[in-house]
């Protein structure tokens, strides 16, 4: 039941915090371990996907700092990030693939915080009141961790783009 | 407004979160300055990126190891999981080879054989203790016996003042 409803947002959660695939499988894995042993301490008062969210972000948070996956890279930008959407003109549409790249490459930039944050925001589409339930943090916050982690990837981008372009 | 202080409005400008004073400064700055008006554009493609991403499915071996997790739980949830503590691994051997001599001798078709045997060497053991018991009585008489012709002897030295006749 838990694994049938929870397993795809966790993997997905794992996944694009840590870059690689094997990994995040790893991650789930040890996520679902330890929501089995901590179930007992589950308050139910509390918004049971938002405590899971919570294990799951301290677990990867934990997991980044002790391995320090920020000297790895991220896994190649291939079939898994390309998106469904069909574009009408091609080369806006490997115009945006390469942007995405980019994008994909860049949030290992990122300190763990605010790339969490951002992943919850942006990719999740989570709004700032989960994720400040989340992350246990104030909207103030959370509001600004989504405005720098957004600027630094805005700026990483278009460094890029200028260098490539002045090729 | 400094470019600094319109950086920090931009992700509320983007939301569309800001007051109507608010959206007035930052947009006549973006209009304005072309620094912060690239970096909005870059950060309205960054958003539009993320958002992208497509949702993965997860493998049929992952699905397969996170449903195996509780049944592992459940084989350690009865509470008999101490005895698989190491320190305990001499005890229960030692109670299997116990279990394993009674129940050789209570399933032995020859047991009465077994009794006999044992209850000769029972015996045989009681009539050694008993031999040893005795010996060890004639050893300590023996013993009572120097030390009274040593104290009569020790007596009858001069020097301690006895007599030596």
């Amino acid at each position: 039941m838990l694994v049938n409803t929870y397993s795809k947002n966790i993997f997905n959660m794992a996944y694009q915090f840590a870059g690689s695939y094997q990994e995040a499988e790893d991650l789930t894995q040890d996520i679902f371990l330890k929501l089995y042993n901590s179930l007992a301490k589950y308050d139910f008062k509390r918004n049971f996907s938002a405590w899971l969210l919570t294990l799951a972000k301290n677990h990867l948070i934990d997991q980044y700092r002790k391995t320090k996956w920020e000297k790895k890279t991220r896994d190649d930008f291939n079939e898994y990030n390309l998106s469904s959407e069909a574009f009408e003109n091609p080369e806006e549409g490997a115009l945006k693939e390469e942007s995405k790249k980019i994008i994909w490459e860049s949030i290992n930039n990122l300190p763990p915080e605010i790339r969490m944050t951002v992943i919850l925001r942006d990719i999740q589409g989570k709004n700032y009141n989960e994720i400040a339930e989340i992350m246990s943090l104030p909207l103030g916050t959370v509001k600004s961790r989504v405005n720098r982690g957004r600027l630094q990837l805005a700026k990483i981008l278009n460094k890029k783009k200028e260098r490539k372009n002045g090729m | 407004m400094e470019c600094e202080k319109i950086e920090e409005l931009l992700s509320p400008y983007l939301e569309d979160e800001l007051s109507l004073e608010e959206k007035k400064e930052v947009k006549k700055h973006l209009k304005t300055c072309k620094s912060c008006s690239v970096l909005y554009s870059f950060m309205e493609e960054t958003k539009e990126s993320l958002a992208d991403f497509p949702e993965l499915e997860i493998s049929e071996d992952l699905l397969d190891r996170l449903y195996s997790i509780p049944g592992k739980k459940k084989r350690f949830k009865l509470g008999f999981d101490f005895l698989l503590r190491p320190s305990l691994q001499p005890v229960l051997a030692a109670t299997i080879i116990v279990f394993t001599l009674i129940s050789f001798y209570l399933f032995n078709p020859n047991k009465h054989h077994i009794d006999k045997s044992v209850s000769r060497q029972v015996h045989l053991g009681y009539s050694k203790i008993e031999t040893l018991y005795a010996k060890a009585a004639s050893f300590a008489d023996s013993l009572g016996e120097y030390k009274d012709n040593i104290l009569v002897s020790l007596k009858n030295i001069k020097l301690f003042g006895g007599n030596e006749d």
